[in-house]
């Protein structure tokens, strides 16, 4: 049973102080535990994996061979003799492979891995680069973070408020026409893959309408910078965001009229018409404050479809964020590196996304603090 | 709740009789499938060019002609293996295979192939002639070519294309295109080069000069004659198949990807495999989260403790990005990719069957049980388990269509395992090669739109599931 805040302690944010911010901060602490429990998970995961399938060795080997290719090339400018050349190289490979314990077994390894996943010096590229140029995997990735982070954010706050508007209006006419239509719609976009919704998209708005791009992120030659600019980003993301918020908001848009029904119908929403409380103030204070933090674990819960999502619509819009970089890294020749690297950049955009959503879970339900 | 019952209760609601309904006719067109194709068709058939090279490649499927205005051109695929005239020589005899093409398309073919199999010779080898009749009666000799002569290490009979065929793409060969030069030259008095002829040669094959046509050739429409002639030296000398194709711009219910692969044969294939992944996930799944709930929330303490907080992690874990680190590094298999997606999906049952396991531990039923002596893996598999079973079956449909989603988002990728045919792949490959950029619809709807009628399969058997699972949703009862 939701229980309603006594009027005269009802918290609404930036009015903590003192002990009350202690009873925020500790479930916050709790929660943050857990999804740096998660991290530390899926980077052991990751590595072990590499590990036990000998693909840390032959990442390590790679990295021996080029750095031995580059030596060749200045060695053999000083030092003429053939023989003596092999000799010095295969002297240097041996401290190479000291200096990055090739000698040791994968386990020893361990720790020195975890540390360069989570420092992202993973080496070069094999044939992908940045923006710029560079073949650093870390540089390369971390152009394309901006790029995801701004089609998640934008889709996510669509999605959120389209969700919110509509269930609540639902929630008001449960059984009607509409409210049918709604539920079918949203079983649909549960079973409708994002890809393919985005490949329908291409098909009749880029192909037979012609009236928007297929994808990329500005036109060629993109305009100068300043606002053509900007409409020009928005021109390209229009069908993207449109992919990504279709997908997602149906289960959305049912589960806030769910939750939203269910309270309309508590006691104390009753009660309050009872006193005569004007309707928009029970529909904001006595329902809605109420239905806030499941709706919110709702969102919570969507957050790694749409962030799986997000990875295929980007590959298909080719939106240069860190999704297509997978697709682009699986494809032609497979450069390991990038891929280790994304999977441990999603996860932390994951674990910080989930973290904000927590943030705000806590402070919208007041129980969390005070049963604690 | 028997099984009978929970079927009967299923079919008394329309979601519920309209899932079991398409759920049968995916199950029987799967057992089609599987007695007709057999289980390397991926590898040895779908994978293999050769295989498709007489289909036309990226065309629409037959019907679709009914919708436009388009002229369209069917595929004509003719197997000649009886002669149609044999005539004795001064050295042998002369073995002529026909076929007969009636030719009333407004559009010249896109491509004509001739093909021969199984040569088999004891003396001299056989000198292979194909040559296009025209219905005005005038001969084009298209390609002419003696079968390889023995090695020296060979001896009779000789065999030639018995495992690989002999496939000429006549359209395209150099020799034609000057034989059509001097056949228009000798005919018509037109005077063409044979590279200008070589861009669309079929077109002159099918027309007569005609300065103001499209391409420079009107259509000559009436029945020609595709001919193979053999000269055999030896009586015994045989030939087991000639085959000419006329490229079409149609082809099948379904059309045919860039490769000319027949999408209908590969739709279908895709079937039992989404089947399975869905079946074979969502049992395994269920299983595992059921098994581990029970035990979590009924043996308790730090049992309980422990797989509570292992579920937690793995259920906060994002699953696509994993998904592709794991695929990418151990490899594409089909079972890896369905145990990967058992791995990650069990925690939500787990959590869910842990609070009502809570619930029913301090029941009666469990109560009298325990008074009985009965012990605790008696209690949780013979009390506990069939209380909360309805509620499971219905949850085991709903991981059903999420594993075929994520296999397919997951082959979409590139990482589908290549010797499985899926409609991912199929959707994949369509992509790559721009068919959504090129307007190949055909290429593109059918196999997403396959993925979301199995998802809905599913998903509507689970909530015809729902009065089962929820008493009080029964009517009248």
């Amino acid at each position: 049973m939701p229980e309603q805040a006594p009027p005269d302690t009802h918290p609404s944010a930036g009015r903590y102080h003192g002990a009350e911010i202690m009873t925020v901060l500790k479930p916050l602490a709790v929660r943050l535990l857990t999804l740096v429990a998660v991290l530390f998970l899926v980077l052991v995961a990751l590595v072990v994996t590499l590990g036990a399938t000998g693909f840390s060795d032959r990442l390590l080997e790679a990295q021996i061979g080029e750095d031995l290719r580059g030596l060749r090339v200045t060695l053999s400018q000083t030092i003429r003799d053939p023989e003596q050349l092999e000799e010095t190289l295969d002297v240097r490979r041996q401290e190479l492979v000291e200096f990055y314990d090739l000698d040791q077994s994968w386990v020893r390894r361990l720790p020195a891995t975890v540390a360069r996943v989570i420092t992202l010096d993973l080496g070069e590229a094999r044939s992908l680069k940045s923006f710029s140029g560079s073949r650093e995997v870390s540089d390369i990735v971390w152009d394309r973070l901006p790029n995801t982070a701004l089609l998640l954010t934008t889709s996510l706050v669509i999605t959120a408020v389209l969700g919110l508007a509509l269930g609540v209006k639902l929630a008001t006419r449960v059984g009607t026409k509409l409210d049918r239509a709604v539920s079918y719609f949203s079983a649909v976009s549960f079973a409708m893959p994002a890809w393919w919704m985005g490949i329908l998209m291409i098909l009749i708005f880029a192909f037979k309408l012609d009236i928007l791009p297929s994808g990329g992120m500005y036109s060629t030659p993109p305009p100068e910078a300043g606002f053509l600019r900007f409409l020009d980003l928005l021109k390209h993301s229009i069908l993207p965001v449109i992919t990504l918020v279709l997908v997602s908001v149906g289960p959305y848009i049912y589960s806030v009229r769910t939750m939203t029904m269910t309270v309309a119908q508590e006691d104390h929403v009753t009660m309050a018409r009872a006193k005569g409380m004007p309707e928009g103030i029970v529909n904001r204070r006595h329902i809605l404050r109420v239905a806030a933090p499941p709706i919110v674990t709702g969102l919570i819960l969507g957050l790694a479809g749409s962030l799986g999502g997000s990875i295929l619509v980007e590959t298909i819009f080719n939106w240069q964020g860190m999704g297509r970089l997978y697709f682009d890294a699986v494809a032609g020749t497979p450069d390991e590196n990038v891929i280790v690297a994304l999977t441990f950049v999603f996860t932390l955009l994951y674990v910080a996304a989930r973290f904000i959503l927590e943030v705000l879970y806590v402070i919208l339900d007041p129980r969390v603090r005070y049963s604690s | 709740m028997t099984g009978r019952n929970i079927f009967k209760e299923l079919l008394a609601t329309w979601p519920g009789k309209l899932g079991i309904g398409l759920f049968a006719i995916l199950v029987i067109l799967s057992l089609y499938v599987l007695i007709r194709f057999p289980l390397s068709w991926g590898e040895e058939t779908w994978s293999d060019p050769a295989q498709w090279a007489d289909n036309p490649g990226a065309v629409p499927p037959i019907w679709s002609t009914a919708l436009t205005t388009r002229a369209d051109v069917p595929h004509r695929d003719y197997v000649v293996s009886e002669a149609t005239e044999v005539r004795p020589t001064q050295s042998g005899e002369l073995r002529t295979y026909t076929a007969a093409v009636d030719y009333d398309s407004d559009r010249p073919p896109t491509f004509t192939n001739f093909s021969v199999s199984g040569v088999t010779f004891y003396d001299r080898p056989p000198v292979l002639t194909v040559s296009l009749v025209r219905p005005d009666d005038s001969t084009v000799v298209l390609f002419r070519q003696p079968v390889r002569g023995p090695r020296e290490d060979e001896s009779a009979p000789y065999l030639r294309f018995h495992e690989d065929a002999l496939r000429v793409n006549l359209s395209s060969q150099p020799s034609a295109a000057d034989a059509v030069v001097d056949f228009m030259r000798d005919e018509y008095g037109a005077r063409f080069r044979a590279s200008e002829l070589a861009q669309d040669l079929d077109r002159a094959l099918f027309g007569v000069p005609d300065a103001e046509a499209p391409g420079g050739f009107a259509l000559l429409k009436g029945t020609y004659e595709l001919r193979l002639r053999a000269s055999f030296q030896d009586p015994r000398d045989s030939l087991e198949e000639a085959r000419f194709v006329v490229g079409g711009t149609v082809f099948g219910l379904m059309g045919t990807d860039s490769l000319g692969r027949d999408l209908t044969e590969g739709l279908l294939f895709g079937l039992p495999v989404a089947l399975f992944i869905g079946l074979m996930a969502s049992v395994v799944t269920t299983a595992m989260g059921t098994a581990l709930g029970v035990i979590s929330g009924y043996a308790g303490g730090r049992t309980d403790l422990c797989i509570q907080r292992l579920a937690d992690l793995v259920a906060n874990v994002p699953l696509l990005p994993l998904l592709i680190f794991f695929v990418f590094v151990v490899g594409s298999n089909l079972y890896l990719i369905i145990g990967l997606l058992i791995i990650f999906s069990w925690p939500g049952l787990t959590i869910l069957v842990r609070s009502m396991v809570l619930q029913l531990r301090e029941g009666q039923l469990v109560e009298s049980a325990i008074t009985m002596g009965a012990s605790r893996w008696r209690i949780m598999y013979r009390h506990i388990f069939p209380q909360i079973a309805p509620f499971i079956f219905a949850q085991m449909i709903f991981f059903a269509p999420a594993a075929i989603l994520a296999e397919a988002g997951l082959s979409f990728l590139g990482l589908g395992d290549p010797s499985i045919p899926t409609w991912g792949q199929i959707l994949e490959s369509g992509f790559r090669t721009g068919a959504a950029f090129l307007g190949y619809w055909w290429w593109i709807i059918p196999p997403g739109a396959l993925i979301i009628i199995t998802a809905v399969t599913f998903m509507l058997i689970s909530l015809g599931m729902e009065p089962v699972v929820n008493p009080r949703l029964r009517r009248g009862r």
